[in-house]
Formats: structure tokens, sequence, C-alpha cells
């Protein structure tokens, strides 16, 4: 690494001794000069609030006390968190939500993008329409399905001919949202895997055609390992986004009826913007962050031992 | 004979199949939004009539309504200035650092990178909580400045993760032979590297203002009425003193999404790049 980088970071022998000295010192720090800014801001709007917030989690600061003036209180936030039925609850749900929303994605985008890889006429303009969801203001779809779900109002109480309190009932609030987030999310991935199709080789599929291969048996055994990477990537950006849903719960139920769809960000936004139990939140905030370490990781590790193979 | 004429029956079933299954998925995934569409160009008898309208004389009355309340060009405005200027700042910082990633082995530079990969991928309540106690005790929130710098969380390592990816595409042959000219590290890059990376950079920046243009958790925990960005203003339709104000909520909304709808696409050809962030590579 030393030799690497000195080799590269002093200019070319060619140059001629004189000018070499005069900007000598510039380019010596080039890689510092252009790497210190990001870094700076990095530290100033990421590092220090995370360290800020790992301090508040132990403290029992209060929106009127002096920045670092909280009493230590060790680990009674965390306590608090654990016994709060509220919480533990939130942990099953963003699980379950996150797993059936990922599965639905990728079930749903898996089967577009094959759709959309068939080389036909107008193809196009259907790769257009089915990217759109995606593209709306997460905020806005969630409140335009909110409207379409109107209990008196709502067209889709209108073509069922009943009038079901969508928004209002544990079992179909949570049934909203998730076809809310299936529908806005499914065009991400099934973009990913399009792209994936698209950069296969072709040669495997033409010598299993002649080889006499079914289609079906042509897409487990050639199809489906050549995109194994692409599933994966839309795997963990998914389960990444899925963690940390906030926009869709927040305009259509706002974590309710009964706590039904309290996610974890629901719960922190609500712990430390409605209730200014800044610490508390602080302490829900970093078990966040720890399990979403803990699933890139995962991930990674996935990746690597891929990519070691 | 009767195997060709039966592949052909079937490929003509199977095209049917496919052209079928497509028109079915995109009128369920587009139903939504043409019918809040549709929604916004009613009166209010007329979103209420039941059974509901396919087919009325559209009014504009919605819009009207909506662009004559003066908060909300101020809010749009907002958006503008919050989304352009963190994606300003992001590219100033981040375009020059991804070119030294790229470029240059130096040492904690896996690290940095982990770092930046780690920032794009952490809960962003998890940096919010902290960000709003730190700036109401320092007088920031309520400002502009406070978001810009929020969004800057998402945008600076989205910025670096592209033009990295750009940069290692670039042949390094063109700085290198400016460099035995006599060209310094700095003369270089800014003659030579910037106007090639200019692609890379537009890719980059309709990325950023994309999502810097979506996000509502940020704008609506660090905003006031003043600095309030357009979803956060659009969510106020939505729970106002008297219920959901349809025309407003069909109308702001339809507006918010035009001109992300627009940058989008612009940037198709971009967005896989973007959205995986360079994870697919490699």
């Amino acid at each position: 690494m030393g030799d690497a980088s000195t080799s590269l970071a002093q200019p070319p022998l060619a140059v001629i001794a004189p000018a070499r000295r005069r900007r000598f010192s510039f380019d010596r720090y080039f890689v510092a000069l252009t790497v210190l800014p990001t870094f700076v801001v990095m530290v100033a709007i990421f590092g220090l609030p995370l360290l800020f917030s790992f301090y508040l989690s132990f403290t029992g600061w209060s929106p009127n006390q002096a920045l670092l003036g909280g009493a230590y209180v060790g680990l009674d936030n965390y306590a608090d968190l654990f016994a709060d039925p509220v919480f533990v609850g939130s942990l099953g749900i963003t699980f379950g939500y996150t797993a059936a929303a990922v599965s639905a994605q990728l079930a749903a985008g898996l089967g577009i993008a094959l759709l959309l890889n068939v080389d036909l006429p107008y193809m196009r303009a259907f790769r257009t329409a089915l990217v759109i969801p995606m593209m709306i203001t997460p905020i806005v779809g969630a409140l335009c399905w909110k409207l379409l779900l109107d209990p008196s109002h709502g067209v889709v109480n209108y073509w069922l001919g009943q009038k079901i309190i969508w928004l209002g009932q544990p079992d179909t609030a949570m049934l909203a949202v998730w076809v809310v987030n299936v529908w806005h999310s499914t065009p991400y991935v099934s973009l990913i895997l399009l792209a994936g199709l698209r950069s296969l080789p072709s040669e495997p599929r033409e010598a299993a055609a002649i080889d006499g291969a079914s289609r079906w048996q042509m897409f487990i055994h050639i199809t489906l390992p050549l995109l194994k990477p692409y599933l994966l990537v839309a795997l963990l950006l998914r389960t990444i986004f899925e963690f940390r849903a906030f926009d869709n719960i927040y305009a259509m139920t706002g974590g309710g009826p009964a706590n039904a769809t309290m996610v974890l960000s629901m719960f922190t936004y609500l712990a430390s913007f409605v209730r200014f139990d800044f610490a508390l939140g602080a302490a829900a905030s970093w078990m966040m962050l720890l399990m979403s370490m803990l699933i890139c990781l995962f991930f990674i590790a996935v990746i690597r031992r891929r990519d070691a193979n | 004979m009767a195997i060709v004429v039966g592949s052909q029956r079937t490929r003509w079933l199977s095209r049917a199949l496919v052209y079928g299954a497509l028109i079915v998925l995109t009128v369920v995934f587009l139903f939504p939004l043409l019918w809040v569409l549709g929604l916004s160009f009613k009166t209010r008898m007329q979103t209420f009539a039941n059974p509901p309208l396919f087919l009325w004389w559209p009014t504009f009355e919605n819009y009207i309504d909506v662009f004559g309340r003066s908060d909300f060009g101020l809010a749009f405005l907002n958006t503008l200035i919050v989304s352009g200027s963190a994606v300003g700042l992001s590219l100033c910082v981040g375009v020059p650092a991804a070119y030294a990633f790229a470029r240059f082995p130096f040492r904690g530079r896996s690290f940095l990178f982990f770092a930046l990969l780690v920032m794009r991928m952490l809960p962003p309540i998890a940096v919010l909580v902290p960000m709003y106690v730190l700036f109401s005790k320092l007088g920031l929130t309520t400002t502009r400045f406070s978001v810009v710098l929020a969004y800057s969380t998402f945008a600076l390592p989205l910025v670096v993760w592209i033009m990295r990816g750009f940069f290692e595409d670039l042949p390094a042959e063109l700085e290198e032979s400016a460099w035995i000219d006599g060209a310094s590290r700095f003369t270089a890059f800014r003659l030579i590297v910037l106007p090639l990376a200019k692609p890379g950079m537009v890719a980059a920046s309709i990325l950023c203002l994309q999502l810097a243009w979506n996000d509502f958790l940020f704008a609506a925990v660090l905003t006031n009425n003043a600095s309030q960005t357009l979803p956060v203003k659009m969510m106020t339709f939505s729970a106002g003193d008297s219920g959901v104000d349809w025309g407003g909520v069909t109308a702001s909304g339809m507006l918010v999404i035009l001109p992300v709808i627009i940058f989008s696409f612009l940037a198709q050809r971009h967005l896989v790049a973007g959205l995986s962030s360079g994870a697919v590579k490699g």
C-alpha cells in the first residue's frame, strides 16, 4: 500500500526538477485535500450526530437541559424500551412487514422483469409505464391510496360494494400499507432485474435450447442462477429500505390502529418528536442502527462468499 | 409440418399472453395515479358523486385554488432551494473525493468508503433524532440550511458512489499525459477530468435531486411554515381542521410529482446504476 501510494502521489520522473519543486507540496497533499472536505462533512452530519445520540441514549436528557446536561442513567432507556409492549411489538411488526413486502416485491418484480424482457413491438412503452409508480413521491403515492381507500367516497369500496374502513382496523390497515408499498417499490426491483436479464449472455440458453430443454427448465437451471447476483442486490437494497419504512405508514395510519402498523421508524419518530423523549428516541434509534448494521453485514458476508466461489 | 403449425400457434398464443399480462399490470400499476389525476380535475360535487364519475367536464378550480395560496409557491421555492443546494454541496464536496477514491490508493480509503456506504444504508430517523437536538441547540432548526445538511446525508454518499464508478471507467492516460506535460494534479483534474465527468455529474445530480425532492421525514421535522417543502405542505391538505381537503390533496399531489417524473425520465438511463449504487459491479 505504501509503495503504491508514493509512486502515484509523486509526479512522473519526466517532470523537470525546478518545476517539480514549485508545486510539489500541493500535489503531495492532493489526496488529502480532495478527500478532507468529504471527511469533514461526514463527521459533521453523520459521525457527530450518531455519537451524540449514543450519549443521549444513556442519559435522562430533556429538551430544556443544556446539550450535555443530561444525567447519566445507565441502561434505563434500553430497559424502558424492552419493557414497553409497543416497542417489542414494533420489532415483530417491522420484521414481518419487511419480509412480507420484500418477498412480494421480489416475486412480482421478477415476473414483470421476465415479461418486459420479451422482445416484442411496443415493449418500450410498457417498460416506461411500469416504472412510473416508483418515481412518485412516496408520501403523495400513499395519500393517493388513502383517497382510493376512503370508507365512504373511495373507489375501492365502491367497486367492492362495501363500506370497509380499511385504515381503521388492524388487519386491513396492515394489508393496505403493504399493498401500497408493493405497488410503489416493485418497479424498483423489476428495473434492477430487467437490467440483469438484458446483460445475461445468450449462449447458455441457446445451447440448452439445442439440447431440447423446456422453457421452464431453462428458467430454473440457467436464467435464475445467472440472475442471482441481481436478485441478491435487489434483496439487500429492498430489505434495507423497508426496514426503515416511514412515509407510507405515516401518511396512511400514523402507526395505528391500536399500534398495528407501528414500525420501528414510526415508534422512534413518535417517541422523539411527539412525546419529546429524545433519550428514549435515541435508544430506539440505536437499536435500529444495530439491526440495520447486522442486516448489512449479513448481506455483505453472503455477497463476499458468492464472489469467493 | 404439423410441428411448425403448432409452434406458430403457440407463439401467437404466448405473445397474446405476454401482451395481456402487461396490459393488466399497467392498468393495475397506473390506476391509482390516473384516478387521482382525474379527481384533481373534479369539483367537490363531482368528487363525491355516487356512483363515481368516469366522464365529466374537467375543472381547473383545484389547481387555481392551490396556486392561489401564497404558501404553496413558497413551499415550491423552498423545495427547489433546499434540494438544489444539497445537490450542489454534495457535488462540490463529493466529486473531488470520488476522483481520489477512484485513482489514488491511500491509507483509510476502504474504511472511508465503507463509512459512506453505511451512511447511505442506515435509517434516516436514526440520524434525524440527534440532528434535531443538535440543530435546535445551535438555533438551526426551521432554517433551510438544516434541511440542506440533512439531505447531504444521502446525497453525498450517492454522489461519491456514482462518480467513483464513473471515474474508474475513464481512461487514466489523459491525466497522466497532462501530468507529464507539467500540469499539477489540480490543473489536470480541473481542465481534463472534470469536463469529461460532466455526464456522470448530471446523472448523479438528477438522482440526488429526485431523492431530495421526494423526502418527507427530514423536512417534516426540520422545517416550519416558512421553510416547509412541498411534500410537507401537501400533507397539511390531508390533515386540515375540516378533514381531508380532496381538491387540495389531489391537485397539490399532482403538482409535486410532475417535476420528479420529468427528472426521472431524463435520468432513466442512469436509474439502474444509481439505484444499485455500484453494488452490482464486480
